[in-house]
């Protein structure tokens, strides 16, 4: 810590956390974490606290560029409210400038690439990303979209991106690049852009129609009414020709493909309003409606607009999150045995890659050298993990969990397990079970109404002509505007309301469906559990001095997963070292021994009790028992409990073995006969066929086809790339809470929806009443249309207040 | 009553002027982020100052 940086640390608000008083929590400068451990017992009192190396250094290096000001931004903009501790990994970042990798990642020019930013939460970060400049000296620009996390760094040409990236990991914000499809992104942009400038239009134009037909209605007439008239029809038809063009477009779409939708009566009631209007104008009466028709327009380009742009935001996200997965393999070098950091999609067949703890495999192999455990709960749905050594076969997908391996490559991309299933995924994705939306239900029925009363009129007027007058002011009175505004309004009101929860849904008819959903299927390994897998209960049977030393020194000596879940839960209960082993061996495929303090302890598997459990013998004798398995999430039975008083009917459908999902099922209540366990992916797939109305919920790559099949998929917090793909709804937030969330706004939605269908039926029929019996004139047509407008807004509004509280 | 015939151009010539100006606005991608310079805002004139005091 330099001392420039102690003394300005006076002026950090963050300060005052540091010197709360000794029982509150001691929190990290950084990162806000609680400082515990050797940090904890090493600090001084009016020093900052760090809970880690990481946060340290990032505010030395924070500090010595005058970039300081950063915490103090952090606590204005009050947003804040914690982070990750900082890690750094051993990532080079050096294939950032590997000339194949830029031709794929960095713009035209080779100088720019976008980066996906981990950990970027507040306007601080953006303050921070965008004084990269004067950080590193290679940086020539940086700019930050914080909605999405993603950073556009320019560098000088010459330079290179690796020490801007290991810059940004040393702040906190892992940095991932991300592969542009800048055509697609063009087109979307412009899209975008142009709907904007066709709101704006429709805007101008309608308020300014309005503006000249408040005269009108207040009783102008003469030369000037019919002048104003005639101004308004050419304000109008920018609106006509130019906003409108949506509508018509998918009002065209729809009658090509025979189905219905909310756009045909729009168009209908656009043509035949403008038609009429300009009719009357012709003849010289003063039935006009172009105020009301550019008003209808405006109202319903909006709240498509805002739809659209939440989706996108959705997507976006969900999309993003693809990229957290390994992109860098470390090759060994066949002749020097060098490690080089190297693009996942350079790797050839053959060749040697080193995997380290907790790193993901990222293709399939064989090992050659090393022995460890892999975790394979993502690519199978088991929770014990797989002791390995050399020659056997390892997977794409799965983690190393102890130890490094070193592993050549037999399959990679799509030839992979991984990718098998990828490809099965993408060539079934159209099976996928559609709905007639609630509101083309509606649209159908209100279209045959309207027409069918439109008949009845012209019949039953006074005269043939009052009667076509009537008919036609009915169609164009009653046109669904409301109708048209209900679900686009409450759709975007609950998506981002979800998104603010953490939870990412890619399309707004996913909603509907969840009220619709009868059954809950749910993966055991990561969803219903944490994942990993644990001791969960240790018993002393004999009263043996230094019994947990021993046992733990003894078991760190193996590698199996069974002897580094016990040795996990003992260390840190443990104070003093750990003594020397001697007579240390594996028994083949059953347990180990050793002497420790003078004592020889066998340990071997116990009868299975639901699941995996030790015993440790001494002398022949039962001194000690150790339960493992994949511990439930602490609110998963709550979580169970919640979703059947939805009316949902739970399934656990698990790659595990039957003792963990019985077990399991046991503890959150769900009956047996609703279990079913050793499944793969496929009997997976079949079960969701088998229940139609599903929602599949899961994390995988066993689970993709299900929730590829499923009715509603969705992705927990930590699933797979492939997983992510599948799904309609992905969860940003670890377990089952965020899904009884999900079916809690799919449900309200559909109450608003419902609603805000009664109230713009209920204003139609009042209109279409006034206009059979001839009481309907331009005034009555433009009151009634914000009127309904605005009903059905609030309506929306109030259906989501109350979900917010 | 006659100088609406003056007003009335006038006020639709300035909403003309909006009109192109938020068109010319949206082409350039000016709302294509509406988050990012919502914080930028809050920043700019501390950004501002460090670049006076350099």
């Amino acid at each position: 810590m330099n001392p420039k940086a102690l003394s300005r640390h006076n002026l950090f608000p963050a300060r005052r956390l540091n010197a709360a008083p000794r029982h509150q929590p001691l929190l990290c400068t950084h990162c806000a974490t609680e400082v515990a451990g050797t940090e904890k017992s090493s600090h001084a009192p009016d020093e900052p606290a760090f809970c880690c190396l990481g946060c340290r250094t990032v505010y030395s290096l924070l500090n010595s560029s005058g970039l300081e000001r950063y915490y103090a931004l952090r606590s204005q903009t009050g947003s804040f409210s914690g982070s990750k501790p900082v890690t750094v990994s051993s990532e080079t970042y050096r294939y950032l400038d590997d000339t194949e990798f830029k031709k794929k990642y960095a713009r035209e020019d080779a100088t720019s690439m976008d980066f996906y930013l981990e950990g970027v939460h507040c306007a601080a970060c953006l303050w921070l990303v965008e004084k990269l400049p004067t950080l590193v000296a290679e940086v020539e620009a940086a700019t930050l979209d914080i909605g999405r996390s993603i950073a556009k760094i320019r560098i000088k040409p010459n330079c290179t991106f690796a020490p801007v990236a290991r810059t940004l990991e040393g702040l906190g914000y892992k940095p991932h690049a991300i592969e542009h499809n800048e055509q697609a992104e063009l087109l979307q942009k412009k899209e975008n852009r142009s709907w904007l400038i066709r709101i704006g239009v429709a805007g101008a134009c309608a308020g300014n129609v309005m503006l000249l037909a408040v005269p009108l209605y207040s009783g102008l007439d003469g030369q000037l009414a019919a002048d104003f008239r005639w101004l308004s029809l050419f304000l109008f038809l920018p609106v006509l020709f130019y906003s409108a063009v949506p509508f018509y477009k998918s009002a065209w779409a729809s009658l090509h493909s025979k189905t219905m939708s909310i756009d045909l009566p729009i168009v209908l009631a656009i043509i035949l309003g403008s038609g009429a209007s300009i009719a009357h104008l012709l003849s010289g009466t003063d039935h006009v409606y172009f105020d009301s028709l550019a008003a209808l327009v405006f109202l319903l380009l909006s709240s498509r607009f805002v739809l659209r742009r939440i989706q996108q935001n959705a997507f976006h996200s969900s999309h993003l999150l693809q990229f957290l997965s390994p992109s860098v393999a470390k090759r060994v070098d066949a002749s020097s045995g060098e490690i080089m950091e190297v693009p996942v999609n350079t790797l050839k067949i053959g060749n040697v890659i080193a995997v380290e703890p907790a790193e993901a495999l990222p293709a399939d192999g064989i090992v050659q050298d090393g022995s460890s455990a892999i975790n394979c709960a993502l690519l199978t749905g088991e929770s014990v993990p797989n002791a390995v050594g050399a020659g056997d076969a390892v997977f794409s997908g799965t983690v190393n969990e102890a130890s490094t391996l070193h592993i050549k490559v037999t399959a990679l991309g799509a030839q992979t397990r991984l990718g098998q299933i990828l490809l099965q995924i993408e060539s079934g994705s159209l099976k996928k079970a559609q709905i007639v939306t609630l509101a083309d239900k509606t649209t159908k029925w209100f279209l045959a109404a309207v027409f069918i009363a439109a008949a009845a009129v012209i019949f039953l007027a006074p005269s043939l002509s009052e009667g076509f007058t009537r008919a036609l002011a009915m169609v164009i009175v009653t046109c669904p505007c409301a109708l048209a505004l209900a679900t686009p309004l409450a759709m975007s009101a609950s998506l981002g309301r979800a998104a603010r929860a953490g939870i990412l849904i890619k399309g707004a008819d996913v909603l509907e469906k969840i009220s619709q959903a009868e059954n809950i299927v749910l993966d055991k390994t990561g969803t219903l559990t944490v994942g990993q897998f644990e001791v969960l209960d240790f018993s002393q049977v004999q009263p043996l001095e230094n019994f947990k030393e021993t046992l733990c020194a003894i078991e760190s000596k193996s590698k199996h997963p069974i002897a580094k879940a016990i040795v996990a839960f003992l260390k840190p209960q443990l104070e003093a070292e750990l003594p020397a082993v001697t007579g240390f061996k594996e028994l083949l495929g059953t347990g180990v021994e050793g002497t420790a303090h003078g004592r020889k302890l066998t340990l071997q598997p116990l009868r299975e009790f639901r699941g995996t459990a030790v015993g440790i013998y001494w002398d022949e004798a039962l001194a000690g028992e150790v339960h493992l398995g994949d511990r439930l999430r602490p609110d998963t039975a709550q979580c169970i409990e919640a979703l059947k008083r939805f009316g949902l009917n739970p399934y656990i459908v698990s790659g595990d073995n039957h003792g963990a999902v019985e077990n399991a099922a046991a503890q959150i209540g769900i009956p047996l006969s609703q279990t079913m366990a050793c499944t793969d992916p496929e009997s997976k797939q079949r079960f969701i066929e088998a229940h139609e109305r599903s929602i599949m919920v899961g994390d995988g790559a066993n689970d993709a086809l299900a929730l590829s099949t499923a009715f509603v998929g969705v992705a927990v917090h930590g699933s797979m790339e492939v997983s992510l793909r599948a799904a309609d709804v992905y969860l940003t937030r670890p377990g089952l809470r965020p899904v009884v969330e999900l079916i809690r706004i799919g449900r309200e939605t559909m109450h608003t929806i419902h609603r805000n269908f009664a109230f713009s039926l209920l204003y139609n029929l009042a209109g279409g009443m006034a206009a059979a019996t001839g009481h309907v004139t331009p005034l009555f047509a433009a009151l009634l249309m914000p009127l309904s407008a605005f009903t059905v807004f609030g309506s929306s509004l109030i259906g989501t207040r109350r979900r917010q509280t | 009553m006659n100088i609406i015939v003056v007003l009335l151009p006038l006020a639709l010539l300035l909403a003309l002027i909006f009109v192109v100006a938020f068109i010319w606005a949206a082409g350039r991608g000016q709302y294509d982020d509406l988050e990012t310079p919502a914080h930028k805002m809050l920043l700019d004139d501390s950004i501002g100052m460090e670049r006076n005091r350099k």
